[in-house]
């Protein structure tokens, strides 16, 4: 039975570390830290390997996404911070 | 090599995390510079100084768009640009492929066919369209509409419109809570009524009519049922077949999506029909011509898909959310009223009404917060909201309403500093009140006898 405890690992761990993977904007960060946490927790559970193999594979589609969103709108970051980052 | 620095600054500053404001580096003391640091930073607009961006709790006004939305509008925007209506090339078919898979997703959300999702370009001209097309198709028979007292401005405006017409409407009041009172709404149907209006969830005190039976009771009595559902897509589960709607509005830009893009559901079985607003070339069933605007269509597609993947785990999150804003600002306040039923409502939205605080300055004070007061529909007069008086709300307690609109992007930090931004708020003005003073030296505030001076 393939594991892909490795690539899961990867990937979460490039959703969070990596400082190129976070928006500038203050709830727009918040929100993609929790709910790539949450989205990895629920799916933590899954022991039918088709579904195992679907999460995964919304899981790297929506890594892409993410990569090319966050490009996007680090270009247009905002003129001034959100009074919750001071 | 030059280069190779001149990129790597560029990476450098385009990965900043933080909102960047480029400080100037000055050769000042250590606190000119903080003071003209924060000079720079603050925002002056309308009289008014913030310090920094308010967060954002108005969800019910609009919302922001998801950046998995705008991404999938990009690449279509950028490359499939022809109109959908050209049926000879290449771009007219692509661009229509696009706008089929973005009406199937709308479909999906609220259990219709796709034939059935007419695009518009907002909830008002979809509400616009179902009124008076509906009417107007059906002049010779049917002269009279049913609609209620806390419906949408665009849906009154339409209903004054057809009524300056010679139609007959009835606006139905609404109870203490809200709700629309079934027995009211079963004797003002008549022969000749041709449509129900009742909106699901109300944009201003966000509670959930009993759609259901409503339905129910429009179906016996054989009278198409039209519903803004601008607030309700994405946030409650819709299913056309089971509320037995003819007509539903829908807005994209309150769920996530762009703004300017709407739709209208048009039931097929058994067909509704109506005269078009916007006359043309036929496009859209013949119900609204003019070219698709095929990138707000796009994102108005996807942001139903993701609000159909992401209700359950947003309506636990908005709860949360919700029950922390009015348990922390009850804790400290008391002469905390919520506007509405607490029981059927959509947890994103709350209107609160403080006792004994004036409504203008409270707002002035919380200028940190981006909250929406009861009167922001009409807010060229200072009357107090029509929602509220139709609930049989005091004048001095309409006046004092603040709607709290909680989102998907809205964190448990920003609650915790709404709720501390208010109590200061309120704390302060009820100190310099001295109606407060009486109050709590137990006098009667009904029952004084003011005198002239």
């Amino acid at each position: 039975m393939v594991s892909y405890r490795s690539e899961v690992v990867s990937i979460c761990r490039a959703l969070f570390r990596a400082r190129r993977h976070q928006y500038p904007h203050y709830n727009l960060r918040e929100y993609t830290k929790r709910r790539t946490l949450d989205g990895f927790r629920m799916n933590k559970k899954l022991t039918d390997q088709s579904k195992v193999n679907e999460a995964y594979a919304e899981a790297k589609a929506q890594l892409v996404v993410l990569e090319r969103s966050v490009k996007l709108y680090s270009l247009y970051p905002p003129k001034t911070k959100n009074i919750m980052e001071f | 090599m030059a280069s190779k620095v001149i990129s790597s600054t560029i990476r450098r500053t385009l990965t900043k995390p933080h909102g960047v404001v480029f400080r100037r580096h000055n050769l000042s003391t250590a606190a000119a510079a903080a003071a003209t640091d924060y000079e720079d930073e603050s925002i002056m607009m309308k009289g008014v100084r913030i310090s920094g961006r308010p967060l954002y709790l108005d969800m019910q006004a609009t919302t922001p768009i998801d950046p998995r939305v705008f991404d999938a509008m990009n690449d279509s925007g950028i490359n499939e640009y022809g109109n959908p209506h050209s049926r000879t090339h290449l771009y007219g078919w692509e661009a229509e492929n696009a706008v089929e898979v973005a009406r199937i997703q709308v479909a999906k959300l609220i259990g219709a066919s796709p034939k059935e999702i007419i695009f518009m370009s907002g909830a008002t001209e979809a509400n616009n369209t179902a009124v008076k097309g509906v009417m107007h198709f059906y002049k010779d028979t049917k002269k009279h509409v049913i609609t209620t007292q806390t419906e949408h401005k665009c849906v009154l405006d339409s209903c004054r419109h057809l009524q300056q017409e010679g139609f007959e409407v009835t606006y139905l009041p609404v109870k203490t809570d809200g709700l629309v009172d079934l027995e009211m709404l079963r004797e003002a149907i008549r022969p000749d009524t041709g449509l129900v209006s009742i909106m699901a969830v109300n944009n201003e005190i966000g509670v959930v009519q009993p759609m259901e039976e409503i339905g129910q009771i429009c179906k016996e009595h054989n009278v198409p049922f039209h519903t803004d559902a601008a607030q309700a897509i994405g946030k409650i589960p819709v299913d056309v077949k089971k509320w037995n709607i003819g007509l539903m509005s829908m807005s994209a830009h309150k769920i996530y999506g762009p703004k300017g893009v709407g739709a209208l559901f048009v039931r097929r079985r058994p067909r509704i029909r109506l005269e078009p607003l916007m006359n043309g070339g036929g496009q859209e069933r013949g119900l609204r011509s003019g070219t698709a605007a095929t990138q707000q269509i796009l994102g108005f597609g996807a942001a139903c898909d993701l609000a159909m993947k992401e209700m359950e785990y947003d309506e636990k999150w908005i709860k949360g959310l919700q029950e922390r804003l009015l348990n922390g600002i009850r804790e400290k306040l008391d002469g905390v009223v919520v506007n509405g039923s607490m029981e059927s409502r959509y947890s994103g939205n709350l209107n609160l009404s403080f006792a004994y605080v004036e409504g203008e300055s409270l707002l002035m004070g919380l200028k940190e917060v981006a909250v929406s007061s009861g009167s922001a529909c009409t807010s060229a007069s200072l009357e107090p909201s029509y929602v509220l008086r139709a609930l049989g709300v005091d004048e001095d307690m309409a006046h004092t309403s603040i709607r709290f609109g909680i989102g998907r992007f809205t964190t448990k930090e920003e609650i915790d500093k709404a709720v501390e931004l208010t109590v200061k708020q309120v704390v302060k003005l009820r100190e310099m009140s001295p109606l407060y003073e009486m109050v709590k030296e137990g006098i009667d505030i009904k029952n004084i006898q003011w005198s002239q001076h």
